[in-house]
Parts: structure tokens; C-alpha cells; sequence
């Protein structure tokens, strides 16, 4: 098979050891959310205070934000733009980019100093590369995660949902 | 890239809409979100402009519920259609799983489809994606816009009926379109004839390249 079109697969361990990650670099720096995103928008975990019913729209909008700038400094002839801070009057986000493929955004107050921010996120993206070295070295198959009727079981699930 | 999070025994897939501009592909999701029962949809978030016309993209989750134990999510972009954007396009293109490419059937946008096609052929070729191998289906829309004929005569003074606007036939889109063989469906105005069609083809074509 195509090597670009196998899924990442995030075992157990990896969550386990992300969802601590983002939960000590949410604590230590005081913000108020903390997510992981793979580069096509999807979350892999999220880890702050309540629980967000917009998060898969955020997962969204914060790729495409990130990869519209990856866009813009290409037309810069600059290799790529590492991190991102945005300053709203209340909230402000910083985003830094792990690897090529996966995104770490931190939501936080005016509480937080943004100098503590990019430090405790430098840490923190440090540690999540090597999580993503792990989850790429590892090669479980198919079958072995999902089971092998999971495709028939699938296509049932998709022809009774989207019908005319 | 699909992302398999097996902690939390989720499955998510990326699927994109492209094509030249209003050739349909905004309407291909807010027909689908008209549709699919609410609890199987999240909101349909549109970035475009004030007409209307998608300025980075739209997006619909759309929730499968349990396959076999995990929870599947298929998310719906759009791209936006029009020349200016390519770049934007390369952006939401980033990390999809399939493409719907929706091509307008009508005689005067057929150089329109043929350079969109071209470029999203590039920016897969850049995300090291082989256009072969990647899942990728065809939607003809606008079916329903009748053909409009003249009559010419030719040098020889025999006289000739010829096409002056309305959709083209299936088989001369497939002629310029499809070389690569995708299944192809037809789409138009009337019940959204299609949509779910299209829809059904590229889940399981994703599903089986996961």
C-alpha cells in the first residue's frame, strides 16, 4: 500500500503519555486548554478546564490557520513558520508546529505571560516529537487494531446514514 | 491521513470538496447537513464572503457512531473554487484522506474543471500523494441545465448541429475528466440528485485505504 495513505495509529501509551504532556504544560503555565492536533484538523487530545463542545470546530479552524501560514512563508521563501501568537482581548492563543505533522495550541488569559508560555511549550513539543517518532516507528496493521470486518461493518454504516 | 486514537477508540477521516468555483460544492454539504439526522452532525461552519462565496473553506463532522468499537468521524471541507485562492486551497488539501472533485457540467466551464483538475493533480503530486492510488471520485453537477443547440453551416454547405451552452454529455466529460477511470456520478438541482451518492463512494473508498 502507499505509504502516504496508511492512518497514524496513536496507541494507549502514546495518549496516555500526551494527555499528561498537555496536562502539566496547562497547569504550569496556568492557561486554560491545551490541544494536540494532527496537521488535517483532527484532535488527538485535549486537557484544560470544562469541557468544550467546540472543539472539533476549533481542531479545524487552528489547522487551516496553520497551514494557510505554512502558505504564506512559502511566498516568504521562508522554510516554515515554527509558531503562531494571536492576542484577542481577553484570550490568546500561541500555536507551535510539531514535526510536520502535528499541532500544539495553547488557549490562555491575561493571567498567563506569553514568555512562560513559549518556554513551558518548547518543553512540551520537545517531549510531543518524541511521542510522534514512536507513533511513526510503530507498525501495527490494520486488522490488528481494528479487526478484520471492520471495513464490511463500515460500508453497512455509511449506506444506511447517507441514503437519498 | 486518518488518525487512529486507540486510547479513545476513534477513527478520524478527512474528506475534501474541490472544483472550480460554484460548481456545487457548498451545496453538496448543506444538502448533507439538511439530511443526515442531528445527532449523527455537528454545525456546518462557513468561512465566506459577504456573497456568500467560501473564502477558506466550509466544514461539516459528520459522526458514524460505533463501527466494531470505535467511535468514526468523517470531516467535510470545501475548498474554495475561485483562481485567486490556490493557495488556501493547498491548505485546506493539507492532510486529506479522499477528494470528491466536483466538476460543473456545463460546456463553458469545461476549461474551468480541466485547470482545477490540473492543479489539485499538482498540490497531491506536492503532499506526496500518488493521484492513482489516492481515493478520488468524480461528481458531474449540474445535470439538469439543458443543452442549447445552433445550427452552422459548414464550408462544404452542409449544415450542422452544435452545442452552444447547457451540460455536456457524460461521455464527453468523461473523455476530458475522468482518464483515470473514477466512479463518476451525476448531480444536479433536482432533490439534490447525487449528493449521497458521491457521499457513499468516497467513505468507502477512504474506508478501504485506511
Amino acid at each position: 500500500m502507499d505509504p502516504q495513505l496508511t492512518s497514524i495509529i496513536v496507541p494507549t501509551e502514546e495518549i496516555t503519555q500526551i494527555e499528561e504532556c498537555l496536562s502539566r504544560l496547562v497547569e504550569d503555565t496556568g492557561s486554560d486548554y491545551a490541544l494536540l492536533l494532527d496537521k488535517s484538523g483532527q484532535v488527538i487530545s485535549a486537557k484544560g478546564d470544562g469541557d468544550r463542545q467546540d472543539i472539533t470546530a476549533l481542531g479545524a479552524l487552528i489547522a487551516g490557520v496553520f497551514a494557510s501560514s505554512r502558505e504564506v512563508a512559502k511566498l516568504l521563501r521562508e522554510r516554515d513558520f515554527r509558531a503562531s501568537f494571536q492576542q484577542g482581548v481577553r484570550e490568546n492563543i500561541f500555536i507551535a508546529l510539531i514535526e510536520e505533522q502535528w499541532i500544539l495550541c495553547i488557549i490562555f488569559n491575561k493571567g498567563t505571560h506569553i514568555g512562560l508560555v513559549k518556554v513551558l511549550t518548547k518543553k512540551a513539543t520537545d517531549e510531543l516529537a518524541s511521542v510522534l517518532e514512536r507513533v511513526r516507528q510503530q507498525h501495527k496493521a490494520r486488522d490488528e487494531v481494528l479487526g478484520s470486518s471492520f471495513r464490511t461493518s463500515m460500508e453497512d454504516t455509511i449506506d444506511l446514514l447517507f441514503r437519498d | 491521513m486518518a488518525l487512529i486514537n486507540v486510547a479513545r477508540r476513534e477513527i478520524h477521516c478527512k474528506i475534501v470538496y474541490y472544483g472550480p468555483g460554484m460548481c456545487g460544492k457548498t451545496s453538496n454539504l448543506q444538502w448533507i447537513h439538511g439530511q443526515v439526522p442531528a445527532q449523527a452532525k455537528g454545525d456546518l461552519l462557513s468561512i465566506a464572503t459577504e456573497t456568500e462565496r467560501t473564502l477558506f473553506f466550509d466544514f461539516l463532522p459528520i459522526d458514524l457512531g460505533k463501527v466494531r468499537g470505535f467511535q468514526t468521524r468523517f470531516h467535510l471541507y470545501t475548498v474554495p473554487g475561485q483562481v485567486l485562492y490556490e493557495r488556501t486551497r493547498v491548505a485546506v488539501l493539507n492532510g486529506a484522506d479522499g477528494v470528491v472533485f466536483v466538476a460543473d457540467s456545463q460546456l463553458e466551464k469545461l476549461q474551468e474543471n480541466l485547470n482545477s483538475l490540473k492543479e489539485l493533480a499538482q498540490n497531491l503530486k506536492n503532499q506526496n500523494k500518488k493521484i492513482t492510488s489516492f481515493p478520488i471520485v468524480l461528481q458531474y453537477n449540474k445535470r439538469d441545465i439543458p443543452p442549447q443547440y445552433e445550427e452552422v453551416t459548414l464550408t462544404d454547405g452542409t449544415r450542422k448541429r452544435r452545442q452552444t451552452s447547457g451540460a455536456l454529455a457524460v461521455d464527453v466529460l468523461d473523455k476530458y475528466l475522468n482518464g483515470a477511470n473514477w466512479s463518476a456520478f451525476r448531480g444536479g438541482c433536482a432533490a439534490r440528485q447525487g449528493v449521497f451518492e458521491t457521499l457513499r463512494a468516497i467513505s468507502k473508498a477512504v474506508i478501504s485505504q485506511l
